[in-house]
């Protein structure tokens, strides 16, 4: 669903964030720049150790601001880190849960730090648990849940509050096929019901399917940014290409990376 | 305050659910106290030990192992489990206090010192041991020993919130751990030797056992008692007031 509007869910304004290392700082994001209008599924793609974790990081108040600025919900993410987080949900990398709370411990406790009151967060919860199909399992204990289960579960954790901007940070790494079609239609349902989603990926196939637009960020940099389709047409005429390239040919003409076939493998290589 | 609560009782259950963690916080102290009385009782037989006030030299011993118990730390092993699996970035992506963080794991240690303190002192109620100064003296020992239990977790705590590492932070405890020695352990501060004297002047950890022993062995002595709490109260404002800032500071 894509429904742009004035007001954009997420900006971001020559974003930098640097760490203090022994040997001077790392730069981990050098500049990002990004637009996500409200009502969009935005895919924020990259390599391993791009920055999108840091970017995610950054704009869901985790981590400090070196330089730049950020506004998520039209709000100042340095300045108003409290509002911010009233309108936010999130899902990192980790699925970080408590592994000793049941699901339902866990998804009534999140509601009750967001302000439900107790009716409220018992009936939240059992909505929530019933849209990501938990229910069953919600008494028990998260430490005996599959991978899948916990996507889900974390998932449902950061929509206790019915966030106007969900971010969710690579939601279906690890996950077998089964699992990421069923993590997927939950990020088209939270979408429909009107949430603008951030989705960081390292799955092309993932962005192709679920993002309205996306951003490719390489080396603290964006280095590009549009529909799937224009992403596409725009490597077939630049290239001048005889076929219709893949979000995968984006990727790796966007990153500088290319493939070569050894032994049977796919490799990737940096050019 | 009522979000450190709900975490408050969130790490209740998590430490209700993980029985082989509570289990040698009550375990290991009962063994010091057991194996320390089975050394030394007989050099300071009840009847004539002056410093025993006619109790048996297990008496003498209680306070150690109440501290003991108490030193454990646990909340500080739960927080960077916490941090390595995601669950604290969760946390501080919600609108809370970063306080409330460390508050509530602070108010779980001190709920779970207290029923610590009450078992081993009924424990040793049955084997014989009187606590001198009575109910009231019974119910200030336990919150005593519960408050030592939020000080020792405090400071851990800082050491997990600085390296972020469950290795670290087990090692930290290191750090700490001596000073339960440096103390009058076996006997009073003015039978020491010289130097272990000045030593265990100088150790706070001191003035929170004679407080203890002085409940048990004498009625109220305030002048024992008051050091105690005034120990786990400036210790305990100091450690709360670093876990803030550091939490605060969190990146």
């Amino acid at each position: 669903m894509n429904t742009p509007s004035a007001s954009p869910a997420v900006e971001a304004e020559g974003l930098v964030k640097h760490y203090p290392a022994k040997n001077g700082d790392i730069e981990a994001v050098r500049g990002v720049d990004l637009r996500v209008d409200a009502g969009e599924v935005f895919g924020f793609l990259g390599p391993n150790g791009a920055g999108k974790s840091t970017t995610v990081k950054m704009l869901t108040t985790l981590l400090s601001i070196t330089a730049g600025s950020a506004r998520v919900a039209g709000l100042d993410v340095a300045g108003e880190p409290d509002a911010v987080r009233h309108r936010i949900g999130v899902a990192l990398q980790e699925a970080g849960l408590d592994p000793r709370q049941t699901g339902r411990e866990l998804v009534t406790l999140q509601a009750r730090l967001f302000g439900l009151s107790a009716p409220d967060a018992a009936t939240r919860t059992e909505e929530l648990l019933e849209l990501v199909e938990l229910e069953d399992a919600a008494d028990r204990q998260i430490k005996g849940y599959s991978g899948g289960m916990k996507r889900r579960l974390d998932l449902a954790s950061a929509l206790v509050h019915r966030p106007e901007v969900l971010f969710l940070d690579e939601p279906t790494t690890g996950l077998d096929p089964a699992s990421r079609l069923t993590v997927w239609d939950e990020v088209r349902r939270i979408n429909e019901r009107g949430t603008t989603v951030f989705l960081t990926t390292q799955y092309l196939e993932e962005a192709d399917a679920l993002c309205d637009r996306l951003a490719i960020i390489d080396d603290g940099r964006i280095v590009r940014e549009g529909t799937p389709t224009s992403l596409k047409q725009d490597l077939r005429d630049r290239l001048a290409l005889d076929h219709d390239p893949t979000l995968d040919d984006v990727f790796l003409d966007a990153t500088g990376r290319t493939r070569r076939r050894e032994a049977g493998d796919v490799q990737e290589v940096k050019a | 305050m009522s979000q450190a609560w709900l975490l408050g009782q969130r790490a209740i259950r998590e430490a209700w659910r993980t029985p082989d963690a509570l289990i040698p916080t009550l375990f290991i102290p009962l063994f010091f106290l057991v194996v320390n009385v089975g050394q030394a009782a007989r050099i300071f037989p009840g009847r004539t030990t002056e410093f025993l006030y006619g109790q048996g030299y297990g008496a003498f011993q209680v306070p150690a192992s109440l501290l003991l118990a108490s030193s454990f730390g646990m909340a500080a092993l739960f927080l960077v489990e916490e941090i390595e699996g995601g669950y604290f970035d969760k946390l501080r992506a919600a609108p809370i206090p970063r306080t409330a963080i460390v508050v509530g794991r602070l108010i779980a240690e001190g709920t779970k010192g207290l029923f610590i303190a009450a078992a081993i002192l009924v424990l040793a109620m049955i084997f014989g041991v009187e606590i001198a100064s009575g109910v009231l003296g019974f119910v200030l020992l336990v919150v005593l020993t519960a408050g030592w239990a939020v000080v020792f977790a405090g400071l851990m705590q800082l050491i997990a919130l600085k390296t972020r590492s469950a290795a670290a932070t087990n090692s930290g405890s290191l750090i700490f751990f001596p000073l339960l020695f440096l103390t009058p352990n076996f006997v009073p501060r003015d039978l020491l030797t010289r130097p272990m004297e000045i030593a265990a002047t100088l150790n706070p950890v001191t003035y929170v056992m004679e407080a203890l022993r002085s409940l048990i062995l004498q009625d109220f002595v305030w002048g024992d008692i008051l050091p105690g709490f005034l120990v786990v109260a400036v210790v305990g404002a100091i450690a709360l007031a670093l876990n803030v800032r550091m939490i605060n500071h969190y990146d």
